[in-house]
């Protein structure tokens, strides 16, 4: 029988064929911590080695300069940045929240990544002795504002998210 | 991305591989019923998870799963003569019962008990909703038998059929929960396709193409939930269940059947894609049924004969550029079945994963490869076994809802998404 080009190429054979290139330049992804419980394991976290991921635990606030509130960050190192600049700088933005912990500087992120559409993926990592409310409250906060919402269970699921998108 | 060992990790299920070993914990589906439709009917060749295998059922209806060759020089026992409660290999006689113990060898005389020290390797084969199962693990660990709706409903309620896949297991379970293809893929059949057209929620489908997602870790695997528009502020929610390793279910539509998939491996580059439409408090109607039988919904015609679909690599899927271009299909194959296995074959055997660049709303994809080698890895380190073997983790339902906008559809929709006798599906 005649194969048709499908058949041809769909092989074990061929699929060595593929090109050797990146297919992708790299990707700025800021991991943003909403609370000192997430802090925690985004400290952890960042220890790991990255292609540029920025690791960012708390966030201030500064309405004293005028009519705009202007909010910074605070990455591992105690450097401070703003939050405009890295947003509208990034590719991606993580934001990562304890159950029941306040979450709601989300908001001013969420405003900013919509202001430079971008998308803001929200992560809830409860701690094992989280109560279902208090991931609820997470989950109303966080749901208005982020594309996606993951409740997953261990910082290991952040790694592997992270990994997962080359950040 | 996966890292190459990662990748080898998941798409790997020989015998000993880790991946290999998690699928050796559960009841698989490996055959119809109407394969091995009758006592003493012809014995069917069967390759699961790279062991090569072969299915009878013995003259007491007895069904067998054992080495396809026989102990003596190696014959496949295909041509076999199944008579008699064994089957009986056609070149020097000997004859297998369906536990593979041999129970003849002609040349020797019977006083000798040769027959009693030869012994092919078996599986457990069990009948159950139109469908024949096997477990190849350890027999101490065997779970409790598969409890999954769509096997357990009366027969008049649901229909069941399968496929040859020719890629690797993961491609295409990955297609069974990547909720964002389907404002793409399978656009125009929403509102064609006899098993999905009609439904009210097809509107806030295809009006809100750009969906958001939630993904939530569920005991026995995920949830994911595609979010909506609806009218006046509240949601229009999909939630697909992925229960570990290879059973996704797709969210219902009006009251047409509820469907979904069980991927299982043949070998590392082949997968039988199991594809079954039930509902769950009524029978399926003739037009339903008919239109199952023609490949419609998830379903797919054949190549007379056998399990390959009509349309496949060898036709180039009967591509129809001049139907892409009108809109009428998105890829230009036809039936949502191939539209999926299609895109899926052309990934090559086996995905590189190294290659791609996933996006935020891919985390469904990257949740359950990371559930999968963590509970592959729990098992081969530390004899944990996985989730998904409870008959809790196997009474799951998809659903489809409308919500208001604070409440979380994992409490909302908490009952809707289990499976219960006598109840009908959530469904919009
Ligand atoms: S757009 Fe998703 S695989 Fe090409
Ligand atoms: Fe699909």
């Amino acid at each position: 029988m005649l194969l048709s080009e499908s058949a041809r190429v769909t092989t074990a054979q061929e699929a060595k064929f593929r090109i050797q290139y990146p297919n992708s330049k790299p990707r700025a992804v800021k991991v943003i911590a909403l609370d000192t419980q997430s802090a925690k394991l985004v400290d952890e976290v960042s220890t790991l080695p990255w292609n540029g991921a920025a690791f960012f635990k708390s966030l201030s606030f500064d309405a004293a300069k005028g009519t705009n509130v202007k909010a910074w960050l605070n990455d591992l190192a105690g450097h401070t940045a703003d939050l405009a600049t890295e947003v509208a700088n990034a590719d991606c933005v993580v934001v990562i929240s304890g159950a029941g912990q306040d979450a709601h500087s989300v908001s001013l992120i969420a405003e900013l990544c919509t202001q430079h559409h971008k998308t803001l993926v929200a992560l809830v990592v409860p701690q094992d002795a989280a109560r279902d409310d208090e991931i609820d409250a997470s989950l109303r906060i966080l749901r208005p504002h982020a594309k996606m919402l993951v409740i997953a269970h261990g910082r290991d699921y952040i790694e592997a998210m992270l990994t997962a998108l080359r950040a | 991305m996966l890292k190459k060992e990662q990748n080898e990790l998941v798409t790997q299920t020989g015998p000993g591989t880790p991946m290999g070993d998690l699928f050796r914990c559960y009841w698989l589906p490996i055959l119809l019923s109407e394969e091995l439709p009758e006592n003493d009917c012809p014995p069917v060749r069967v390759k699961v998870m790279s062991e090569r295998l072969v299915a009878f059922r013995d003259s007491e209806g007895k069904l067998g799963l054992i080495d396809e060759f026989c102990a003596h020089r190696g014959v496949s026992l295909w041509f076999g003569r199944n008579e008699e409660c064994g089957l009986r290999c056609p070149y020097h006689g000997w004859k297998f019962d369906t536990t593979g113990q041999c129970v003849e060898v002609p040349s020797e005389p019977v006083e000798s008990g040769y027959a009693k020290k030869i012994k092919l390797k078996s599986y457990p084969l069990i009948e159950k909703g139109g469908v024949l199962w096997t477990y190849m693990g350890p027999p101490e660990r065997q779970p409790v038998e598969p409890e999954w709706e769509f096997c357990t409903v009366p027969l008049n309620q649901s229909f069941t059929s399968k496929r040859l896949q020719e890629c690797n297991w993961l491609q295409a379970m990955e297609g069974g929960i990547d909720s964002s293809h389907v404002s793409f893929l399978h656009r125009g059949d929403l509102n064609n396709d006899p098993l999905f057209k009609g439904a009210a929620g097809n509107k806030y489908n295809l009006a809100d193409s750009k969906p958001v997602f939630e993904v939530v870790d569920a005991p026995g695997g995920l949830y994911i939930g595609a979010r909506r528009n609806a009218e006046e502020g509240s949601y229009y929610w999909r939630i697909t269940p992925w229960v570990m390793p290879c059973f996704t279910m797709v969210p219902p539509r009006g009251d047409h059947p509820i469907h979904g998939h069980f991927w299982v491996p043949i070998d590392d580059e082949t997968c039988t894609a199991w594809s079954f439409d039930y509902h769950p408090v009524r029978a399926l109607s003739d037009n339903e049924r008919n239109a199952m039988k023609d490949g419609k919904g998830i379903h797919v015609k054949y190549v007379p004969g056998t399990y390959r679909p009509l349309a496949n690599k060898d036709n180039d899927y009967l591509m129809d550029r001049a139907a892409q271009k009108a809109g009428k299909t998105f890829s230009g194959v036809e039936g949502i079945g191939m539209q999926d296995a299609s895109l899926q074959e052309s990934m090559g055997p086996i995905c590189d994963r190294t290659k791609e660049n996933l996006v935020g709303t891919d985390n469904g994809i990257i949740m359950a490869r990371h559930r999968l080698m963590r509970a592959a890895k729990a098992l081969r380190d530390k004899g944990e076994l996985p989730p998904g073997l409870t008959v809790d983790h196997m009474k799951v339902r998809s659903a489809a809802v409308i919500l208001p906008p604070d409440q979380h559809y994992k409490d909302a929709a908490k009952e809707a998404l289990i499976a219960k006798e006598g109840v009908r599906q959530a469904s919009v």
